[in-house]
């Protein structure tokens, strides 16, 4: 145990040595973060949904400087092989894909590397078990996210973006999905990392939410954590998602009442 | 939910041509920590006092420049914006950074952080071609103008900048905001702080000087950080520290390299660094990165006695061989502190200008190359020791640039010379300030202090049950451990205590006295004076367990069985005592052995219960006897070491009225003390071990270097005795068997070359350590900490909290507050271990220099006492190093001199200079001249002559001169010995004391503080005998006075 317990925390320290020698002060001494927000706070949300006709649902989010499109085609019929069809519900497919013009460097991204099937793979099972797919068996749902611009917390911008388009399409779900990456830097855990802290050697953890049941979708993280630490960094996770569920509801109910006025006249 | 606005903030980061947008939120509520506040921020930590004429702003520049003007706390009222913050650090990398943010922390500095580029109304956005400083400036700028307003022009604003552009253009736009140069500012408002106007114009002319600099390039530039870090990683560079060789240091450097590069057996030994060109401006001490030569250009180590060489070094005898050699490519980290230089004097007439010259000082400490000062009192200052920081070293420059920081006084003074030794190893002990004095309690005649009732409640009261008594040196005055013993259930059960002074009580977590105690570390010996760590209402009276009085106290009880002596029962709290006998080791052991003994406390009682009691005491005293050597016997068992080097400490520290009572040799009652506390040490160490596995503060001793014994080996093999280094029990083994029955010198001479070899003992946090790591070698326990003396070691104060912690904890309460992490405690036990090697750094050169005052008073040629009697105690290649045990000193004789002559004896025994060749064997070394051979062999006594060699810069050394290959024999060998070194120290400290009266007879006056901290108080001496015990101390002047009883 001694023997564990030391080797992690040896990781963890050259971690910081590492994040002293890139000079980056990722919390000042009196609670800052790089750009100003303080430990618990996120970004500044913006969203729109119903942002295409033709597809069934769609939405656009800025999480900060994190922009991304989310179209929703179905449920239909599935297309494609036979095989994949589902007897008792719908089938998920998620695409994720992030624009060539979405980094400081322009740069070709094709399609179906290895890091956006992983992240299509994430989405999926985080909506397969948000959406409710027995009520539609033998179908097939269609949810692209594309990333317009990145700055950090890819993952959790895209699961919040599908959400809002899978409510723009109308498909019941079990409740919204909502998506935080939160990190952990001198003991203390920051909420919505933005680009340059995701960078700066943080053990960082995304998580997805079903925020009324505190049920959780997906839980992910590759790095180097104390496994005492881990509790704290979840809370943090779990505060974070149930605070992005209450924008989420907001942009929902504003849009709908948009959307209600005109019809009724 | 969300409270802030954004505003998007662009920012072209040049290095790779991208552009990065990063946002920027801004807020409308940001704390200003001050008092005056009436928007209600909230202002947690540190606030700026409201009775303060102004605030003062700092510009970018100015944070920069003169942070060390700024770290005056002379200067009040002080914010650090943000922006002048990031400027430090983007100009000034990450060190002085961390000084700034050290600042910002310390809670006896009153400044605060402003974040002001997060402020709504403060931040101003980059204008496009707007230069990096101009906007620093404007946004120190409009911070300044925000606090005006936001203190409701209660309090005026100054902003200092040395930008006069700025001050031009800002300084009649806001009334109430004045911008002024820092000259300005120091000339206005704090006109009689001398030290401040010179630091400034000292540092501002160590300014003008770099921009002047020459082309010419000296030095080969420094590779960019990333091509270093690059290098590192691909195994082409080494990483390492720079530690320049004492006595070759303009020629020889050798690269520390870290833990990582083990895997490459052939750097285990470092990397060397020959000549100042391949050193590249490293300083010693910088963290360098270093390129390996080819192999053809490797080279060895030098192995003759160089000039001034005082002590061996272990395993230099594999350095001539050749070694891996490189060149330093660059710095990660400078390691730059304060020194101490000496101006030297002047050649030639006075220039008839006084402008500003450069002058070259030269350190103290020879490793560190000689440093351009500019200054306008070059005069003035010839022959003083000033303390001067480095700025910069260019590549353009042969030595590096400099200013000073302050005068310390003329050399070879003894006040100088102190102040130098502390300076020299980064010991700051400014007295206590009033603040720090204020959270003492008071305890004095008209106001006597009392418990507090509810302490009384909640701790087991032992002032009637128990018999207490503490066993001390004579005079001792801060008494922090205390004894009991006492037999339960009709002599079948021994219950034996051991009370320390509960510091933690008075001494609060974060407290003023905590952090400076902290910062302390411990208390500083000298060889005349201390530096206590506690203010002295604390150390000498409150929490000194003294006689008669009742105190607080943390307890540690044994219940023992009476016949086994195994431990049934261990019990740890706080408590009440009150001391019954304040005794001291010499009488303790007149009571032990039966002597007729007069007991102080027991004085005004009648024979008959006076000898009741004194039967009572007596039989305590017999009992912890008893006790003690079955604890000793079980270490031994463990493997336990004795080592060399006890009673030259104890016989040096003795303040001057007690001499003639002071042991030649340690008392049975020492150990005796000693080992119940090394019990009590170790059980406390298991203790909070056990309850916090991973944040428990101990102190390891690790097994030492296998190749650091060669020299032992070698010397034994040579004396006909065999040394098996294998593990402590078998080195403790045969180091009891090498006695030679002739000569008690060699069993002793044996036993301070493995103290040499011992690595040092440390401070550890458990959580950084695995379990087989916390052994202490020395001891002989595999669990051990520091308890007992809580009122001079910080590593104490902590335990005490842990296992305060502890207690709470087994009564099922969460202690409540947070201890320290792992990580914390990792720190502090780092800082506390640096801070224990300066001090005992420092009193060894103290001793030194007092050596040295002594010598210097006597003549070498006619004084019969600088004639001593030597013990060879090792061979070199041009020379023997020596141990003369009448004064303690250690050192090289040179049997070759630099003209080629060599020591030739003739047939007195007589010793003269003559041409001739020198030969080593491995236990002899011999001479050949006209005359004849001469042979010196290992363990023979020789006669030398002490002389002082004084040099102006360094500190003085001790020459040893052969003047007879035959042991002097001359004026009784007992009797000088018993009372050498004592008489050493107090003929010095006499001499010492009429220069003082003298001085004070000429000046004023010594101011209050110099005088309540120059005197001198003995300090407990088995703390003496621990220290030498188990820090298993690397320092040869550890060795000591013959013990001429042994035989």
């Amino acid at each position: 145990m001694g023997n564990v317990v030391q080797r992690q925390t040896r990781g963890a320290l050259r971690f910081q040595l590492f994040r002293k020698m890139a000079g980056l002060e990722l919390l000042s001494d009196q609670g800052y973060r790089l750009d100003g927000r303080k430990a618990t706070e996120l970004r500044k949300f913006q969203a729109r949904m119903g942002v295409f006709a033709q597809a069934d649902g769609s939405a656009y989010l800025e999480q900060g400087n994190t922009k991304a499109l989310a179209v929703v085609y179905g449920p239909h019929e599935v297309r494609g092989s036979r095989s994949r069809i589902r007897h008792d519900q719908a089938v998920i497919n998620c695409q994720y894909s992030m624009a060539t013009f979405s980094t400081a460097e322009r740069k070709r991204r094709p399609h179906g590397d290895r890091k956006s099937t992983e992240m299509s793979l994430h989405l999926k099972q985080t909506f397969e078990a948000a959406v409710m797919t027995q009520l539609y068996p033998r179908s097939q749902i269609d949810i692209y996210v594309k990333i317009l611009q990145s700055d950090g917390g890819n993952y959790s911008v895209c699961v919040n973006a599908a959400t809002l388009a899978v409510i723009d399409a109308g498909i019941p779900m079990r409740d919204y999905v909502c998506a935080c990456t939160v990190g952990f830097v001198d003991e203390t855990p920051l909420a919505d990392l933005c680009y340059a802290e995701e960078g700066g050697g943080v053990s960082s953890l995304a998580l997805a939410l079903l925020p009324r049941g505190g049920q959780i979708a997906l839980l992910q993280m590759d790095a180097r954590l104390h496994q005492d630490h881990l509790e704290a960094l979840i809370e943090a996770a779990m505060t974070a998602c149930k605070g992005v569920s209450k924008v989420l509801d907001q942009v929902v109910r504003q849009h709908l009442q948009e959307a209600s006025v005109p019809s009724a006249e | 939910m969300i409270k802030t606005e954004r505003i998007l903030h662009l920012k072209s980061c040049r290095g790779r041509k991208v552009r990065v947008v990063r946002e920027h939120y801004l807020r409308e509520r940001v704390p200003c920590y001050s008092s005056l506040c009436q928007a209600g921020c909230e202002n947690d930590g540190k606030v700026l006092p409201g009775d303060l004429t102004h605030y003062v702003i700092p510009d970018a520049g100015v944070s920069g420049d003169y942070l060390e003007i700024l770290e005056f706390r002379e200067l009040q009222g002080i914010i650090f914006t943000q922006t002048s913050c990031q400027g430090v650090q983007h100009s000034k990398g990450r060190r002085q950074y961390k000084r700034l943010r050290n600042l910002l922390k310390d809670p006896r500095h009153d400044c605060v952080p402003f974040a002001n580029e997060f402020q709504e109304y403060s931040y101003c956005p980059r204008e496009k071609g707007e230069s990096q400083e101009k906007w620093q400036t404007r946004c120190v700028y409009s911070a300044a103008v925000w606090y005006y307003n936001h203190l409701a022009g209660m309090m005026d604003v100054v902003m200092i900048t040395e930008d006069q552009e700025a001050v031009a253009q800002y300084s009649s736009l806001n009334s109430g905001v004045y911008v002024i140069s820092v000259q300005d500012y120091l000339r206005n408002f704090c006109p009689e702080l001398q030290v401040a106007h010179d630091l400034y114009s000292s540092i501002s002319q160590a300014l003008q000087e770099k921009e002047s600099e020459g082309t010419e390039r000296e030095y080969t530039e420094h590779l960019p950080g990333e091509l270093l870090e690059a290098g590192i990683k691909s195994g082409r560079y080494i990483q390492g520290t720079l530690n320049v060789s004492k006595h070759r240091a303009h020629s020889e450097a050798s690269i520390m390299t870290d833990g990582l590069s083990n895997k490459n057996t052939d750097l285990s030994w470092g990397v060397l660094v020959c000549g100042g060109k391949n050193r590249n401006r490293a300083v010693h001490g910088d963290q360098v990165v270093v390129e390996l030569l080819p192999k053809s250009e490797w080279r060895g180590k030098d192995n003759t006695l160089a000039e001034g060489q005082g002590e061996e070094k272990s395993g230099e005898e594999s350095g001539s061989k050749p070694m891996p050699t490189g060149r330093v490519m660059g710095i990660l980290q400078r390691n730059w502190r304060d020194y101490v230089v000496t101006f030297p004097p002047r050649e030639g007439p006075p220039p008839q200008t006084r402008n500003t010259q450069r002058i070259l000082a030269v350190p103290w400490d020879h490793r560190i190359p000689k440093i351009r000062i500019s200054t306008q009192q070059a005069d003035a200052l010839q022959d003083h020791r000033v303390v001067v920081r480095i700025d910069s070293w260019e590549s353009t420059s042969l030595y590096p640039n400099g200013h000073s920081v302050r005068v310390l006084g003329k050399a070879g003074e003894l006040e100088t010379e102190i102040q130098t030794i502390l300076i020299e190893n980064c010991i700051h002990v400014p007295p206590f300030s009033d603040a720090q004095l204020k959270e003492m309690p008071v305890n004095s005649a008209e106001k006597p202090w009392r418990m507090d009732p509810a302490q009384v409640a909640e701790r087991r009261d032992l002032r009637e049950s128990h018999l207490v008594f503490s066993i001390d040196p004579k005079g001792c005055e801060d008494v922090d451990d205390t004894l009991s013993v006492r037999s339960l259930a009709g002599g079948k059960l021994l219950e034996l205590g051991v009370h320390i002074a509960d510091v933690t009580h008075f001494v609060t977590e974060g407290s003023l006295t905590d952090l400076e105690a902290r910062s302390r570390a411990t208390t500083y010996y000298l060889a005349d004076r201390r530096y206590d760590m506690l203010p002295s209402v604390l150390s000498a009276d409150l929490c000194s367990l003294l006689g008669g009085v009742d105190r607080y106290a943390m307890s540690v009880m044994w219940e023992l069985d009476a016949e086994t002596l195994v431990v049934n029962k261990v019990w740890f709290g706080r408590s009440l005592i009150r001391s019954s006998y304040q005794l001291h080791y010499e009488l303790a052991q007149a009571l032990l052995d039966g002597e007729q003994a007069e007991v102080p406390e027991l004085a005004g009682l009648g024979s008959e219960e006076k000898d009741s009691k004194l039967a009572q005491l007596t039989q305590a005293l017999e009992m912890l006897t008893h006790v003690a050597r079955h604890l000793r016997a079980q270490r031994d068992r463990g493997g336990a070491l004795e080592l060399e080097g006890v009673e030259v400490r104890a016989q040096l520290d003795k303040d001057k009225n007690i001499t003639a009572l002071v042991p030649r040799q340690p008392l049975e009652v020492h150990e005796t003390v000693a080992e119940c506390m090394i019990h009590a040490n170790h059980w406390v160490a298991r203790k909070i071990q056990e309850t916090f596995p991973h944040q428990a503060l101990l102190r390891r001793h690790p097994p030492p270097r296998q190749e650091f014994f060669s020299q032992l080996v070698e010397s034994a093999t040579a004396g006909g005795f065999t040394i098996d280094t294998s593990t402590n029990k078998a080195l403790a083994d045969s180091l009891d068997q090498a006695v030679d029955p002739q000569d008690p010198m060699v069993n002793r001479l044996l036993r301070i070359m493995a103290t040499t070899a011992m690595s040092q003992a440390v401070y550890f946090s458990t959580g950084l350590q695995s379990l087989d790591q916390f052994y202490h070698y020395g001891l002989a326990l595999d669990r051990y900490t520091h308890f007992t003396s809580p009122i001079r070691r910080y590593a104490d104060i902590v335990v005490h909290r842990l296992l305060t912690a502890a207690i709470t904890m087994d009564r099922g309460v969460d202690p409540g507050k947070a201890l320290a992490s792992n990580k914390e405690l990792e720190e502090t036990a780092h800082h506390i271990n640096n801070k224990n090697r300066a001090a005992q750094q420092a009193q060894k050169i103290s001793t030194e220099l007092f050596q040295c005052l002594y010598f210097k008073e006597r003549d070498p040629q006619s004084d019969q006492s600088c004639v001593a009697d030597a013990v060879i105690y090792s061979i070199r290649d041009n020379g023997i190093l020596v141990f003369i045990s009448e004064y303690g000193v250690k050192g090289p004789v040179y049997l070759r001199n630099r003209e080629g002559q060599v020591v030739a004896v003739g047939p007195e025994g007589s010793c003269e200079w003559q041409s001739g060749s020198v030969r080593r064997y491995s236990d002899h070394i011999s001479t050949t001249s006209s005359c004849g051979t001469s042979t010196f062999r290992l363990f023979d006594h020789i006669s030398v002559r002490i002389s002082v060699r004084s040099t102006n810069c360094h500190a003085d050394t001790l020459t040893l001169e052969v003047t007879s290959n035959r042991p002097l024999l001359s004026a009784g060998p007992q009797q000088p010995r018993s009372q050498g070194r004592s008489q050493l120290v107090q003929e010095v400290k006499r001499l010492a004391e009429e220069a003082a009266q003298e001085k004070a007879a000429r000046k004023p006056k010594v101011s209050k503080e110099e005088r309540e901290f120059s005197q001198s108080k003995t300090p407990n001496l088995y703390s003496l005998l621990e220290e030498i015990r188990e820090l298993a101390l690397l320092d040869l002047e550890g060795g000591a006075q013959v013990c001429e009883t042994t035989a």
